[in-house]
């Protein structure tokens, strides 16, 4: 059971504030709570699925901009949300752990946010952008690594030091190409949403967890068919900035000979699942309270937490949401660019938080 | 038996990073003089129409922005494959992860006590190298060049056929603006040969 407010008095220890985190959603209360049948659920899944790839499908360019455009922001807010939620009050023996993850999250994006600024203020001029993904890429692995490594040895019964080994591979692959192996960063980036929520349904919904694997294994089959039929379809016209950018995005240049209409589709396809999964299916899944109320976030209701400061990180956040919008229909493809450069922080942070929880 | 296995591990993982190696090929010899440089490989098909009276070339739209990207990233004198191949850089950092992704590797092996663990590491490590193995082999297997089907192209066109295979673009620099087609076709060739 979390250590509320009202039970702040038995001053905890340190072992049982870490457990804070792991019970932030206590599966009793979820259970007794559960309307929805595992059939429906599955429906639901199904039928978003099949939806977004028809959508994703048949336009492509208008669906990343709409998508863009109405859930970049707020899924950005509610990943913080759920960030908070997962964060202990006190870190005790995770302290290194935090430590690195946090140090990595600023240090990679303040790195990736750099690069793209040099070259625009006309400090760098952008020779050996190649080497220089490449590097990024490089930290970033070994920074998981790290963290693989360091959540490993919480636990005497997992010998994670596996990771290594295959973090040097992965390096060695960036190398050959770091171009394409950030654009595997792209794709791979919104399935981590669909671990999030099994590992989330694990906890707080244990019997939907079954169904929801066998939902996942129609995904390839979805994505296979959608490569299918549209690997044959001409590439989309990309005359204008705004188009251009989303097909680079895609990575229309790095891949030529593919369909443009192929790769855009299949990046906003996987997009909307990641939305979808952030924005309805981890908050409404196994929630106890509104998504705005902030006694249900153990790190600001317990009674050595932060509420104020939760709540005036959630208040901010909203409003940063607020200015996206109003940047994107003010000028979309500037704040576009600027928006996925910013938003690497949120596909670092993924990274500690979902080790948090395997 | 968890020796052998070991070895056998560390003997199959260097055997299939030969494959990746390679850094060891000889750099291919620079020429002073201006070559012409391979922009993009595609497939082209030369038909014949009774009732034109002008010979055409149509170039889809999709290829020719590709040539104009491929053509103004090339101002270095390679194309973009050669340059990834000759990052030499890249390919000693590659070089260099993937020593010490097998002497991690090898170092983890040989200090985890599961047998279980031991086993599926070996099995992965051969199920790599028979990949690997295959993949060459396949090399072997490709189809044949695309001069085998030019040979047909004389054949062809006193037929009205269309005949369809590969064609490198090269960006030359010349005096006129004559668009040149060479093709692969000796003079004592004969049609399916």
């Amino acid at each position: 059971m979390p250590v509320t407010r009202t039970q702040g008095a038995c001053a905890p220890s340190m072992e049982r504030a870490e457990n804070i985190s792991v019970a932030a959603w206590p599966r009793v209360k979820s259970r007794a709570t559960t309307r929805v049948s595992a059939k429906t659920f599955a429906a639901i899944i199904v039928g978003s699925a099949l939806m977004s790839a028809a959508f994703a499908s048949s336009i492509p360019l208008q669906a990343s901009i709409v998508t863009v455009f109405l859930f970049a922001g707020p899924h950005n807010w509610f990943e913080l949300r759920y960030f908070l939620i997962r964060l202990p009050v006190r870190f005790g023996r995770s302290r290194n752990f935090f430590l690195v993850a946090f140090g990595g999250i600023f240090g990679l994006t303040l790195a990736y946010v750099s690069l793209p600024a040099l070259y625009y203020a006309g400090v760098w001029t952008g020779e050996n952008w190649t080497t220089a993904i490449a590097w990024w890429n490089t930290a970033l692995l070994l920074w998981i690594a790290a963290l693989v490594l360091m959540r490993g040895r919480q636990t005497s019964r997992r010998d994670w030091s596996w990771a290594l080994p295959v973090a040097f591979v992965l390096c060695a692959v960036n190398w050959l190409r770091p171009d394409l192996f950030s654009l595997a960063i792209v794709y791979l980036h919104p399935l981590v949403a669909l671990w999030f929520l099994d590992r989330h349904l694990k906890r707080t919904k244990p019997e939907w967890v079954r169904t929801y694997r066998r939902c996942l294994m129609f995904l390839p089959l979805l994505l296979a068919g959608m490569l299918w039929q549209l690997s044959r379809t001409p590439s989309l016209t990309d005359d204008n900035g705004l188009f251009w950018r989303i097909t680079q995005h895609a990575g229309a240049e790095l891949l030529p000979n593919i369909s443009s209409h192929m790769l855009v589709s299949t990046h906003v396809f996987l997009e909307m699942l990641h939305y979808g999964v952030w924005i309805v299916a981890l908050p409404l899944i196994g929630a106890t309270g509104a998504i705005w109320k902030v006694n249900s976030i153990p790190v600001a209701n317990h009674a050595r937490g932060f509420p104020k400061l939760v709540a005036g990180l959630l208040v901010f956040s909203l409003f940063a949401v607020a200015i996206l919008w109003l940047g994107f229909s003010m000028n979309y493809t500037a704040t576009r660019d600027i928006y996925f450069t910013i938003a690497i922080a949120h596909v670092l942070a993924e990274a500690p938080f979902l080790l948090r929880m395997i | 038996m968890k020796q052998i296995l070991i070895t056998t591990g560390i003997v199959v993982a260097l055997a299939a990073s030969a494959v990746f190696a390679f850094a060891d090929l000889a750099r291919p010899k620079t020429s002073p003089s201006k070559e012409p440089k391979t922009v993009l490989y595609t497939s082209m098909e030369v038909s014949t129409d009774a009732k034109s009276y002008e010979a055409r070339l149509q170039i889809p739209q999709s290829v020719l922005q590709q040539i104009a990207r491929e053509a103004g990233n090339t101002s270095s004198g390679t194309s973009m494959g050669q340059r990834l191949m000759n990052s030499s850089t890249r390919t000693v950092m590659a070089g260099v992860f993937m020593f010490l992704a097998i002497s991690f590797a090898g170092v983890w092996l040989a200090r985890t006590n599961q047998r279980r663990t031991v086993k599926a590491v070996a099995a992965v490590l051969a199920i790599a190298f028979m990949f690997g193995l295959a993949t060459v082999m396949v090399r072997a297997n490709a189809g044949p060049p695309a001069s085998f089907y030019w040979q047909h192209l004389p054949q062809n066109l006193t037929q009205g056929k269309p005949t369809q295979a590969g064609v490198h673009i090269q960006i030359v620099e010349a005096d006129d603006s004559t668009i040149k087609l060479i093709m692969p076709i000796k003079k004592g060739d004969k049609p399916g040969e």
